[in-house]
């Protein structure tokens, strides 16, 4: 089917494009890359060009101002705690309300769907006065837990659309066998949702991951800084080091270029269908 | 007690959900509508109900109606460039013989990182790089400044964004594209239609719902920006680039913590989102076609 689309296209202008486009997409990391080994000086004189030596002093000195190993911990730590709530809750939830055909159940879904229509700044300041209050703000479990309560309505969205896919007589079979409900959903229903889980992982991994706002509201203190908030912390004591700030910057991206490259199609697949939904 | 019965089991599976979820946004939310008609700055604990006042203040705020008008251009530049973008990716992509997913994987990378990190890297480029290359090159307008520049600002925001975002909207394109069932092409070439013919005809409206996908996103997520104007300009120069969400975060956590007043504004984003994605959801649903 893609070669009929071939004869619609000019060879050598495509050929441009692609390679402009390439070049536009990659050209900002790239110089990233290369200047972050350099000195200053050297970035000053001429930006263009590789490194005379890699001096990898930018990169040992931000790993240590910045406490790299802990805001790193920190992030997966949230991430982790987001992503399982997030799963295991959603997917109970909009499991039973995809099966529970009453009333309340309609009006339940409806609440939970609703806010995905408010924009974060519209609820953000009476966030911050709900985790003051209750003392959430501060620590990054916190965080995780509210994390939790703000990606629960898509997936539950998601979920209570898989779900309608699951055939009943699965659900009756195991009913008859003895199984009460929550062993059901644990053994028959949750591993049958795994392919809405991943997608839900990844959209949701990915959002927590790099968020910048909500953790910049609720985290004051240094040591629980996730990894995008540290990057801030460069830019308000040296306004044009950029020797050490590429090399931040560069090791704040470290980790989602690892993933991106192993899990790339997985990635792709799951933002794909998450947004088609 | 037949509710009780009918719904033992589901308000068991949905409680911990709905319990986060009220917490943390429910409330939060309705909140934010309470406040907004309250006079309350956030380091006084005791405040006023005051009616819809904070609401007619907002339409003698010159710097919220400038931001209003600000973040609509910018949403709007967004909406048409973004979706033309990826959708020429999406095409280039799979005109492609060999490479595809090589292609594809290099024109998602933007949107993976932190559109934060991003932003500070296009500072990089557009403070250092610029300059040296206009120098170089002898084109004067990459030396001056792109940030602190109040016409410059808008097109280099832009231009982040764009990088940042079309990857995003390609993807989908790219699964719309890949949806088009080549039995249909090969038909109408048969019957004698020539290119045009085929892309009006038959690919636009199998991919108006792609259409309708991509502008509704770009169209939600501009209009919200906020990382990227605020690692690039932070608003800035002044109040030039000041997108509604960064008025109201200044307003709301700056240094006069006016929670009431900002509530408001946000409140009123919230409407203007709902009102306007609406409109297009509605105007666009209607020239969807089944294939």
């Amino acid at each position: 089917m893609n070669k009929i689309l071939i004869k619609y296209f000019l060879s050598p202008i495509k050929i441009l494009l692609v390679v402009f486009a390439i070049g536009f997409t990659l050209l900002p990391i790239y110089l990233a890359l290369i200047n972050s080994f350099k000195s200053n000086g050297e970035i000053f004189t001429n930006v263009l060009s590789l490194p005379s030596k890699l001096n990898f002093e930018n990169y040992i000195d931000a790993f240590v101002r910045t406490r790299y190993i802990e805001s790193l911990t920190n992030t997966v730590v949230l991430v982790l705690i987001s992503l399982t709530g997030i799963v295991l809750f959603s997917s109970m939830a909009g499991y039973k309300l995809s099966r529970t055909k009453t009333k309340l159940s309609k009006i339940l879904f409806t609440v939970f769907v609703i806010s995905m229509l408010i924009p974060f700044h519209s609820m953000m300041i009476g966030l911050v006065k709900v985790s003051n209050t209750l003392n959430v703000s501060g620590s990054i479990y916190g965080l995780g837990i509210i994390y939790i309560g703000l990606g629960v309505p898509m997936a539950i969205f998601l979920y209570h659309g898989f779900s309608k896919n699951i055939p009943k007589e699965i659900e009756d079979a195991a009913r008859i066998d003895g199984c009460s409900e929550w062993q059901l959903f644990r053994k028959v229903i949750f591993p049958l949702q795994l392919p809405i889980t991943a997608t839900i992982i990844v959209i949701n991994g990915l959002w927590i991951w790099n968020d910048f706002l909500l953790p910049m509201l609720m985290l004051t203190r240094r040591e629980n800084y996730t990894i995008v908030l540290s990057t801030k912390m460069l830019f308000g004591e040296y306004t044009s080091d950029w020797s050490k700030i590429l090399a931040l910057l560069i090791l704040a991206l470290l980790p989602v270029i690892l993933v991106y490259i192993f899990l790339q199609k997985f990635i792709v697949k799951g933002i794909s269908d998450g947004a088609i939904k | 007690m037949k509710f009780y019965n009918n719904n033992k089991i589901l308000i068991l599976f949905v409680l911990p959900a709905f319990i986060l979820y009220s917490t943390f946004v429910l409330y939060p939310a309705i909140g934010g509508f309470w406040y907004s008609l309250t006079d309350w700055n956030g380091l006084n604990p005791a405040y006023e109900y005051v009616g819809f006042s904070n609401y007619s203040r907002l339409l003698e705020d010159k710097a919220f109606i400038n931001s209003l008008i600000f973040t609509t251009k910018y949403t709007m530049y967004m909406v048409i460039l973004q979706n033309f973008i990826a959708f020429c990716l999406a095409l280039l992509v799979e005109s492609v013989n060999k490479g595809k997913i090589v292609l594809r994987t290099i024109f998602f990378f933007p949107n993976m990182i932190s559109m934060v990190i991003g932003g500070f890297i296009w500072v990089f480029i557009f403070t250092q790089f610029f300059p040296y290359i206009g120098e170089f090159l002898g084109i004067q307008v990459l030396t001056e400044s792109w940030i602190s520049d109040t016409s410059r600002s808008f097109t280099s925001i832009l231009m982040v964004s764009l990088w940042g975002g079309v990857g995003y909207l390609m993807i989908i394109y790219i699964a719309a594209l890949q949806s088009i069932p080549k039995e249909l092409i090969e038909a109408a070439q048969l019957d004698g239609a020539n290119k045009g013919q085929v892309i009006l005809h038959i690919i636009r409206p199998l991919i108006m719902n792609a259409f309708t996908i991509g502008i509704f996103i770009s169209l939600s997520s501009s209009f919200k920006v906020f990382d990227q104007v605020y690692a690039v300009t932070g608003g800035g120069p002044g109040r030039a680039t000041q997108v509604i969400s960064m008025n109201i975060f200044a307003e709301a956590f700056g240094f006069q913590y006016k929670y009431g007043y900002a509530s408001a504004k946000a409140v009123v984003l919230f409407v203007v989102i709902l009102i306007i994605t609406s409109i297009q959801l509605y105007i666009m649903k209607d020239k969807e076609v089944e294939a």
